[in-house]
């Protein structure tokens, strides 16, 4: 891992991935009921930010985060990565087929950490690199970064539920993205091995800083991780509230200020 | 099936599954667990099998010597009549004539299966289209495909090809529409977001997740093939295992009839537990490290 280019701050404020009243429907297959979960929602991620985004379950932070991975259509409004437009208008072919954006590099880290289970740790993330036209190569430095390396030959299925997020994250990093999505990533981890990978992701982010969004209903780990938290809530959902997070990085797990905006965060949701 | 059956006889039967857990994942963790616990002690395990040839054979030529009867011929005549089959030029010019024509019926199934089945799971309306079509297939009996397929298409080879395409056809597509359906869409989200291509995707995604329908589908479709041949060759052809076995009928040769049965069988078996079981455990690696 090498620290080349400008630092974050600098990049700051160059738009990196805009929402622009974006809307977004879905049927509910239960009532039957058309539920609107955005309607004309705007948000913005700077270059080389990481922005939190918090919320009760059902808020549709997930849906969020599927609008920018592409995973999802807008109905209405555009979301442009790196002044690109992505999603405009009408909803393209449903469901993951398109073939629009594919010139951002993503690298995503779900709840579950989504590997193949039929290939080696070594070669899930071999694919990831070729697929993104890098050096397979690449893949024994980023397991070892994650501390993978002496299993980097194991399948996945002998490894922890903590390695084997180690391995998704090692993953999303590997492939040298521009923008980093964390779909929950540390939730389905007991609290020891999620304070484990919350480090491990820090030390990632310090030696190379992107612009991610972290959707997660933990705001300790908002508060730990971000630079900027949004608070989601509603139905339509809507930024509840904002905090920026000032702290320089690293920052320790235990510093009461990461408690402090834990705090005022909590307090929003509440 | 008869191989979750022999495992759950283990002598050291599988903790019961956790209550909720859904029956198919259940009877996997029940085979996985039974597998090592074979290959400790093999013997113990091959007790019940040797048992069971040990009942059948001395049941049978106690009946046979009770009877006394030339239509029950006994263990010894049998074994006579089979060492003369096995030494015959005949048998093997037979048994391959009906393989090739099992062969070749069975991989025009399996393309069509594999083709349709995948269309299914993807497509509502072509699964619509097809449903019927798998019913139907599924009951109409083998015996009236064999006749069907003598009358339309007389002695040539693809008189049994089309047999034993339209007999293991639709338990195939059955079974490949199911593994289809069952793919993990999360998997498919991960492959979109790293933008793998159609060929990874196939290779690496695909592929291995339809592999156990895929093999349990051949199973199933070979099993359907071996006793839709038989009644093809009785009726219609002028070789293979099922035209001996009819010619030894004719003689009313019931030790003939027999070895052509147990020969035929014991090749079957072979195919199916050896070469697809071991096929399956071999591509299912990953799967067994998992229970260490």
């Amino acid at each position: 891992m090498t620290t080349n280019g400008a630092p974050a701050e600098d990049a700051g404020q160059r738009p990196y991935a805009v929402l622009d009243g974006v809307g977004k429907e879905f049927f509910s297959a239960r009532t039957g009921e058309r539920e609107t979960v955005f309607d004309g929602f705007s948000l913005t991620l700077h270059h080389g930010e990481l922005v939190a985004v918090v919320g009760a379950s059902g808020t549709g932070k997930t849906t969020l985060l599927h609008l920018v991975a592409g995973l999802e259509h807008a109905d209405t409004g555009r979301i442009t990565l790196d002044d690109e437009t992505r999603t405009d208008g009408p909803p393209g072919p449903a469901g993951p087929s398109g073939t629009e954006g594919t010139g951002h590099r993503l690298g995503v880290v779900f709840q579950q950490p989504r590997l193949l289970d039929w290939l080696s740790v070594r070669r899930n993330v071999e694919l990831a690199l070729t697929s993104a036209g890098l050096d397979p190569a690449g893949a024994s430095q980023a397991l070892a970064d994650v501390g993978l390396a002496q299993y980097a030959d194991r399948y996945p299925s002998v490894l922890s539920g903590g390695q084997r997020q180690r391995a998704a994250v090692a993953r999303a990093f590997a492939v040298q993205p521009e923008l980093v999505l964390l779909d929950e990533p540390f939730s389905a981890l007991d609290q020891l091995t999620a304070r484990r990978l919350r480090l491990l992701l820090q030390d990632l982010w310090t030696a190379r800083p992107r612009t991610g969004l972290l959707v997660t209903h933990n705001p300790l780990e908002a508060a730990f991780l971000a630079d900027r938290v949004i608070v989601l809530d509603g139905r339509p959902a809507r930024v509840h509230a904002e905090f920026a997070i000032g702290l320089p990085r690293p920052r320790a797990p235990e510093d009461p200020r990461v408690f402090d905006h834990q705090t005022e965060i909590l307090a929003a949701l509440g | 099936m008869t191989r979750h059956t022999a495992v759950r006889a283990d002598p050291a039967p599988a903790t019961p599954s956790p209550a909720g857990t859904p029956s198919v994942p259940a009877a996997s963790v029940r085979v996985r667990r039974g597998r090592p616990a074979r290959a400790r002690n093999p013997v113990r395990a091959a007790l019940p099998v040797a048992a069971f040839f040990a009942v059948l054979v001395g049941g049978w030529q106690a009946v046979a010597a009770r009877s006394d009867n030339v239509l029950v011929p006994d263990v010894p005549a049998v074994w006579t009549a089979l060492s003369d089959t096995v030494t015959q030029p005949l048998f093997y010019d037979s048994l391959g004539a009906t393989l090739l024509r099992v062969g070749l019926g069975f991989a025009l199934a399996f393309v069509t299966a594999v083709v349709v089945g995948i269309a299914m799971g993807r497509v509502e309306f072509v699964r619509r289209f097809f449903e019927p079509a798998v019913l139907i297939g599924l009951t109409v009996p083998g015996l009236v495909w064999a006749l069907l397929c003598v009358i339309w298409f007389g002695v040539s080879l693809t008189n049994p090809v089309v047999a034993v395409a339209l007999s293991a056809a639709p338990a195939l597509t059955l079974s490949i529409y199911q593994g289809t359906r069952a793919l993990d869409s999360e998997l498919h989200e991960m492959a979109y977001v790293y933008r793998f291509s159609l060929v990874t995707k196939l290779r690496f995604l695909w592929l291995p997740s339809l592999l156990p329908a895929l093999l349990s589908g051949a199973r199933l479709g070979l099993s359907l093939s071996w006793k839709v041949i038989v009644l093809v060759e009785m009726f219609g052809m002028s070789s293979g295992v099922g035209y001996e076995l009819n010619n030894q009928f004719a003689a009313q040769n019931v030790a003939g009839v027999l070895s052509w049965t147990l020969l035929f069988a014991l090749v079957m078996a072979v195919l199916e537990y050896g070469v697809l079981q071991g096929l399956e455990r071999r591509l299912g690696r990953w799967r067994k490290a998992a229970s260490i």
